[in-house]
């Protein structure tokens, strides 16, 4: 009897599309994920395979989350397909076996639902293999397929989470009888995995997290995290540990589910509740005599019956169950996100109305494409689905008036499910006293961004409704468009936003700049939708069937028929209307403003190289001085300038011609007395003067550049940032051409340099000990300049500030604009920026120094804390490390179109994202601000005064040194055991980063900027060590070696710091510079068994059982173990928190398996390795255990 | 006076299947009945002259207005009542008929909703004007679908079978609603239940295979087969004798044994009763085909 069912549920399922379609949509999308980088599922990065056992596991994680939506399907289907087709009654009087029944249906929808999911071998397999065979991917991104891999993610991942989804689905559609109340478990079981995302994103819970994940998504998470690309290649997914404690879980909930489902079903019906019968009222017979009517049929007509089906189908949506379901769906993953926070270093930002417009976005959008889509065909079917079409059919309206107002309904159904989400984001930001609610921006956001995507979007789909004229071929034509055109777009790398019906160029809305650069383009593509959409719907209209049986010829012949009077009349004005304002957008976006597309763009960078790089090694002068007179005009987005400069020769050659790199957007012109441009290459960028009098060792000689961006229409997507309307942010690089030759402008990526026959390139140059001249160009500027003087003139409009480095001498006014003259106070790196924008100044006088803010009027909230963070650590530096060179020190706010913060000389600006509008009211907690201040405070002398050679190694020597620095700031404020919060960032930031490492990882002394050493790495080494060797050591070690460099030539390596450092190093811990700089070193220790036991004395004694390791790794993640014989610190805890240390020590290790004993006075609860988590291990949570008695 | 003048309609489906052939008929104001077995052929020709089928040749002219051709000119003084007639969900008897309304150009506000009440209270939905329509019954349905037909006066009314599936307490109250209505317009009924055409019709045309095969009064086609049906009650088992030996028109259950009528120019033998003929034995006779009537 099972066997029946069990046969008879797959083979019916089996000649149905659906397990096809979705089989073949989630392989659809694997493949693009495979094969190019347009669809990101969580993806390879670097050294890990496209196929890596990692990746398949991760999508297939990833992808079950559709597979729920599709077992829903399968399993409410199997519990309910009797009821539906009012079969039940006769089916169950007939002699069937109930266990038969039930299992055999539901194992019968297990492995249907199953199905989709082999979607994802099949995509992985069929990609890996055509990408290697067309050459989309390189043959050494594959790596060998395991059976082990695609078996275990089956049995670990598919199996379970279908099984789990399927109880709770077929249990409630058994007990009520509907698939709605079914489908909201489903939704209950995704909810619980958004709620175990947001406790994962803080690194605390997380074992909680992994074991509340219903997919076992984050416990495979938690047990990779700190994977190197070696394991993600070779290890699968295994049946231990958090996965398998997570599995047993939820396939015991599915089998408890399950059988309390089988004992509670019946074939007997219920009694369904009676309604109670209503009292019919008895009304006084009226009577009614036939009324007057008038038949109209005039444009007002026309109107009222638009009025009349728009009100008929809007409500019909409104009123479904489907679209109930959707709706609070779409509203509880808002609110899922918005509880999360927008966190960053643990703290909060301030919900901002730009941040809550991303999340109401963002969740809202996939389930508006749902929702249009499954509507578009629900209106345009709806009269044929409930068999009244033919009496509609009969009636006499225009068909046009009726599908605008289909279209209309599927528009208001999108925008009300964002005033929905708005009305959410708004009592969020009450919620967390955020009072400064910006409709202005919410509204603006939806009209500029979605407005016109959504009305389009709605008229395609109806009209694919129409022209297909079948229900699901018209869904399955739908998705096509929605998704693969997309897709097949970013695969053939065709960028214009006119192909993709519906899009606009991408516009970020900042709180000092508005919606942007983009918005005038944005208001003519929004346009040239909506008419192309009026157009599909008069085309539309024409092509509906108004109940007539015929076939194309018959659809045609009618629609030739129709096409006369007012209606052609206004399609032709339509059309007329739309091609111009096609052809005014494709004027200005590939005309005015042509963009080369990317693969132009690489060619060029080729051929830069392959023409010009024989002058790389030649004498050039470098830049000595530079005048700039700056005019910003931002109203109108142009810039012009004009700069005067002076170049040295510092060769020991003659040096008879000078190159440049030339920028076409900036129109840079160069003019030098005395010399002829014998070499002009205005494709690529390159020109070569030569002079008339050569310049001999030690000549200078002046030259004089100008430059002018002017701006022009609009573009395709916006390609400067930099020159706006408020919040101009200039570099001195964009304005002054290249002198000579450029490493910056190759190719970097070895694999694009390989599809132009390239040589591959070393990533930087390595480190050698005696550098001679290759010590005389710093990372920064590479040879072009040393310290370089810099006097400025900037003028800019009447109601903003224009800043340039340097003390501000004099400032007036002329012609309705304001001019600014800067100096800088010493010679610096020619790394330096030039900023105009409307803003508020706040400052403070430190001994002499101005510490200067300058904001926009909208984010006062943090500038006392920056001004404080600031002065802590110019205090804090300038007694330890040496003076400070300029008389000021200013933060400047610049837009959000980057996040991040940067050091110049005197001046750090500041991403207007990232700290200005971070929730720093409870001081508890860790403050980002004074960190991330703290660091760029650092680069004034790590970088600023002292700037590395271009070799390995260079980056040690400014960001590890400001990173350093700042944890120092902080931990002047904070005791040793709290810091632990503060280094842990640095440390995750370092375990993560060598996990995604595209190339190979170096020890620290060689990285070759690779942040999550230098930042991570690096202060946590720097930090551990001052731990060790006292703070003083490190930083006489530092001051020493500054002495020495400051603002001199040639460059130092990070062997010249060495050399600084080692004689601060006692001998019994020399071996920590190697373990540490020279090599990749981890530890991973484990307290096996901890107990404690009261002495006779009242004193207690801790036992303590150890393991110990010591690990060597090379540069892919293999590892050693080696001899310990190292001093690690030993933790004892009063208190469960971990922060109240009753004794703590530094112990020798020298073996792996050994025995600590210690006396204590007070009575101890916990005790730990290295309690302040100052050594780089991968697992933490085996250091720490509670005493046993 | 309204005139429906149809002229050689013709109708071929993609799969060869002939659903109108050659039809021409001319009706007058009053109740038509359009009688014929199921695939006549009958809802093609309704669907034609409600301007939801094209036909392949041939014309309909409603008075001066060439209906295939004008389609939208038709619409406006046209009622239908299609043989499906479903409903939309979540909507009341009111809204439906004012969407209606809308639909069929009643633009005043105020005269619409006088008249929705009035066309309820004519079906005698009037109490449950503010029900879901998709609770209604069978019977109750149909009547808002008449309803619907009803607004705006149409000229010509099309009805195809309306009464299949209503007991017979629903039928003689439709049959009611469709008798009140107005003499001056066209109201096609087309069925397959003789007795609703007996009843109600002034005209008619009997309609087999996509042909007419008989236009005229009910009275008179009686007069054509007068004097020549006879009646006899036969053994269930003697069926195919008499079939072979006379010309069986119809055979009924009648108590348990059949019961057969043949027609003949005269008494074809012992047992046999003659008959007065009906509506039934001239549909059966014309459409030539022998039904079995069980119970």
């Amino acid at each position: 009897m099972f066997k029946i069912f069990f046969l008879k549920e797959l083979g019916d399922a089996f000649k149905r599309p659906m397990v096809y379609i979705f089989m073949f949509v989630i392989a659809l999308l694997v493949f693009f994920a495979v094969v190019s980088d347009s669809v990101q599922i969580g993806g390879s990065v670097g050294n890990v395979n496209r196929n890596a056992p990692y990746i398949i596991t991760t999508f297939v994680t990833v992808m079950s989350i559709f597979g729920l939506l599709i077992a829903a399907a399968f399993f409410n289907n199997a519990a309910l397909r009797d009821y539906s087709h009012n079969f039940n009654e006769i089916l169950f009087s007939s002699p069937i076996n109930k266990g038969g029944y039930f299992f055999g249906r539901f194992f019968g929808a297990l492995i249907l639902a199953c199905m989709p999911l082999i979607g994802v071998f099949i995509g992985m397999l069929v990609g890996s293999w055509a990408g290697v065979l067309f050459g989309w991917v390189e043959a050494k991104d594959i790596g060998p397929f395991y059976l082990e891999t695609f078996v275990n993610n089956f049995l670990l991942f598919i199996l379970p989470n279908m099984f789990l989804a399927g109880a709770i689905t077929f249990a409630l559609a058994n007990k009520f009888k509907s698939t709605v109340i079914s489908f909201i478990g489903v939704i209950v079981v995704m909810v619980g995995y958004i709620i175990s995302g947001t406790l994962l994103s803080d690194i605390e819970n997380q074992t909680i997290a992994a074991l509340s994940d219903p997919f076992g998504t984050r416990a495979y998470t938690v047990v990779t995290q700190y994977f190197t690309p070696v394991e993600k290649n070779t290890l699968s997914p295994m049946l231990e540990g958090l996965l398998l404690q997570n599995r047993l879980i939820y396939v015991s909930i599915g089998i408890a589910i399950l059988l309390l489902s089988y004992f509670t079903f019946s074939f007997a019906e219920k009694q369904s509740s009676k309604k109670k019968t209503e009292k019919v009222k008895k009304e006084s017979n009226t009577s009614f005599s036939l009324p007057v009517i008038h038949q109209v049929f005039n444009t007002n007509t026309a109107w009222q019956q638009f009025r009349s089906f728009f009100r008929v189908d809007f409500i019909s949506i409104v009123k479904s169950t489907t679209f109930r379901i959707l709706f609070f769906f779409t509203l509880v993953m808002i609110m899922g996100e918005l509880s999360q926070g927008f966190e960053y270093f643990g703290l909060q930002s301030y919900p901002v109305t730009y941040k809550m417009v991303d999340v109401i976005a963002g969740n809202a959008s996939i389930f508006v494409i749902i929702i249009i889509v499954f509507f578009s065909g629900e209106l345009v079917w709806r009269d044929r689905e409930n068999k009244i079409s033919e009496v509609i059919d009969a009636s006499p309206f225009n068909s046009l008036p009726s599908l605008f107002a289909k279209t209309l309904a599927l528009f208001c159904v999108t925008l009300s499910l964002y005033v929905f989400g708005v009305l959410i984001g708004v009592v969020y930001q009450l919620i967390q006293g955020y009072s400064n609610i910006e409709f202005g921006v919410y509204f603006g956001a939806f009209f500029y961004q979605y407005l016109a995507l959504y009305a389009v979007t709605s008229a395609m789909l109806v009209f694919i409704q129409v022209v297909v004229n079948n229900k699901y071929l018209g869904y399955f034509v739908s998705v096509l468009y929605l998704f693969l055109i997309d897709l097949i777009l970013l695969f053939l790398k065709v960028d214009s936003n006119l192909l993709s019906i519906g899009s606009t160029p991408t516009m970020i809305y900042s709180d000092m700049n508005g919606f942007g650069p983009a918005s005038e383009a944005v208001l003519w593509f929004n346009v040239n939708w909506i008419l192309f959409g009026v157009l599909l719907l008069m085309i539309s209209g024409l092509l509906l069937k108004r109940g007539q049986v015929g076939g194309r010829k018959e659809t045609w012949a009618i629609a030739k028929r129709n096409f006369k009077g007012t209606f052609a009349k206004s399609f032709y004005i339509v059309l007329v209307l739309w091609l111009a304002v096609v052809s005014f957008v494709f004027y200005n976006i590939h005309v005015l403003n042509k963009t080369p597309s990317s693969d132009a763009r690489e060619k060029l960078a080729a051929d830069y190289e392959k023409n010009y790089k024989k002058y790389q090694k030649i004498a050039q002068p470098k830049l000595l001085t530079a005048n700039y007179e700056i005019d910003i005009f931002p109203e109108k987005r142009d810039v012009i300038a004009n700069v005067a400069v002076s170049l040295i020769n510092t060769t020991d050659q003659a040096i008879d011609s000078l190159h440049f790199t030339v920028d076409k957007n900036w129109n840079h012109k160069i003019d030098i007395v005395g010399s002829e441009l014998v070499l002009n290459d205005e494709k690529i960028g390159y020109q070569i003067y030569r002079l008339s009098k050569s310049m001999m060792p030690g000549d200078t000689l002046l030259a004089s550049v100008s430059a002018a961006y002017i701006s022009k229409g609009f573009e395709n997507e916006v390609s400067n940032t930099s020159v706006i309307r408020n919040g101009t942010f200039l570099n001195n690089f964009q304005i002054l051409p290249g002198l000579g030759y450029s490493e910056g402008g190759e190719l970097g990526d070895n694999d694009t340099r390989k599809k132009y026959d390239l040589p591959d390139k070393e990533r930087t140059p390595k480190l050698i000990a005696d550098c001679g001249p290759a010590c005389d160009n710093n990372y920064l500027t590479d040879g072009k300049s040393d310290w370089v003087e810099l006097e400025t003139v900037i003028s800019t409009s009447s109601d903003q500030i224009a800043i340039a480095p340097g003390s501000l001498i004099e400032e007036w006014e002329k012609d309705g604009r304001k001019y600014f003259r800067y100096s800088v106070d010493h010679p610096s790196q020619n790394f330096y920026a030039f900023i105009s924008a409307d803003y508020q100044v706040a400052k403070r006088d430190w001994n002499g120094i101005s510490l200067e803010v300058y904001y926009d009027d909208k984010h006062e909230v943090n500038v006392e804390k920056m001004l404080d963070a600031l002065q802590k650590s110019m205090k804090y530096y300038t007694e330890n490390f040496g003076p400070y060179y300029h008389k000021q020190a200013r933060i400047i706010e610049f837009p959000r179109y980057a996040t991040f913060a940067q050091a110049f000389p005197g001046t750090m600006p500041y991403s207007e994202a990232f700290g200005f509008i971070i929730n720093l009211e409870n001081e508890d907690k860790n403050n980002v601000v004074d960190a991330v201040i703290a660091h760029e405070m650092g680069h004034q002398w790590w970088a600023h005064q002292e700037v590395s050679a271009n070799m390995q190694g260079g980056t040690m020597l400014t960001e590890s040194f400001s990173e350093y620095s700042s944890l120092m700031v902080m931990s002047e404020e904070t005791s040793p055991l709290k810091m632990k919060d503060f280094v842990k960032y640095d440390m995750n930031r370092y375990l993560s980063g060598r996990s995604s490492e595209t190339v190979k990882e170096l020890p620290l002394y060689k990285v070759e900027n690779q942040g999550y050493i230098h930042y991570g790495k690096g202060s946590v080494i720097l930090y551990a060590l001052q731990d060790y060797i006292g703070k003083e050591k490190v930083n006489n070690a530092l001051r020493n070696f500054l002495d020495e460099y400051r603002y001199s030539t040639p460059y130092p390596t990070s062997l010249d710091f060495l050399r600084y450092l080692e004689p601060e190093v006692p001998d019994s811990l020399k071996y920590l510079i190697d373990d540490w700089f020279k090599e990749i070193t981890l530890y991973d220790n484990r307290l096996t068994n901890a107990s404690v036991e009261t002495l006779a004395s009242g004193k207690f004694k801790v036992t303590m059982d150890i393991v110990a390791y010591k690990i060597k790794a090379d540069t892919v993640g293999n590892e050693t173990r080696v001899d310990l014989n190292d001093w690690i610190d030993i933790g004892i805890y009063a208190d469960a928190e971990e922060s109240d240390l009753i004794l703590e020590k530094r112990v020798k290790f020298k073996e792996s398996n050994f025995q600590l004993t210690f006396e204590v006075d007070r009575q101890p609860l916990k005790a730990a390795i290295d309690p302040r988590r100052i050594l780089i291990e991968r697992v933490y949570t085996d250091n720490v255990k509670r005493l046993e008695e | 006076m309204a005139q429906l003048k149809i002229s050689n309609l013709s109708k071929t489906y993609p799969n060869g299947v002939k659903a109108l052939d050659d039809v021409s008929l001319e009706i007058n104001n009053g109740m038509f009945g359009l009688l014929g077995p199921n695939g006549a052929g009958k809802s093609s020709l309704m669907r034609t002259l409600a301007s939801l089928q094209e036909a392949d040749s041939g014309s309909a002219f409603l008075n001066d207005l060439d209906i295939l051709n004008n389609p939208k000119e038709l619409r406006r003084t046209l009622g239908y009542l299609p043989q499906e007639f479903g409903v939309y969900p979540r909507i009341t008897a009111s809204q439906l008929l004012d969407h209606m309304a809308i639909l069929k150009g009643v633009t005043n506000t105020k005269e619409r909703k006088e008249l929705v009440k009035y066309l309820l209270n004519k079906v005698n939905l009037y109490k449950q004007r503010d029900k879901s329509v998709k609770s209604f019954s069978g019977g109750m349905k149909q009547r808002v679908g008449i309803a619907q037909a009803l607004i705006g006066d149409p000229q010509l009314i099309i009805v195809d079978e309306p009464t299949a599936g209503l007991d017979p307490g629903e039928r003689n109250r439709f049959h009611n609603l469709l008798a009140e209505v107005g003499e001056e317009v066209i109201v096609i009924l087309s069925t397959h239940i003789v007795d609703d055409v007996q009843e109600l019709c002034t005209d008619m045309a009997i309609m087999n295979l996509g042909r007419i095969v008989y236009n005229g009064s009910p009275l008179t086609v009686l007069d054509d087969l007068a004097g020549m049906v006879w009646q006899r009650q036969i053994e269930k088992g003697e069926l195919q004798e008499y079939e072979a030996n006379f010309r069986v028109i119809s055979n009924k259950m009648v108590a348990g044994k059949p019961q057969i009528h043949v027609l003949s120019e005269s008494n074809p033998g012992e047992g046999f009763v003659g008959v007065q003929p009906n509506l039934e034995d001239v549909f059966f006779a014309k459409i030539g085909v022998s039904e079995t009537v069980t119970s």
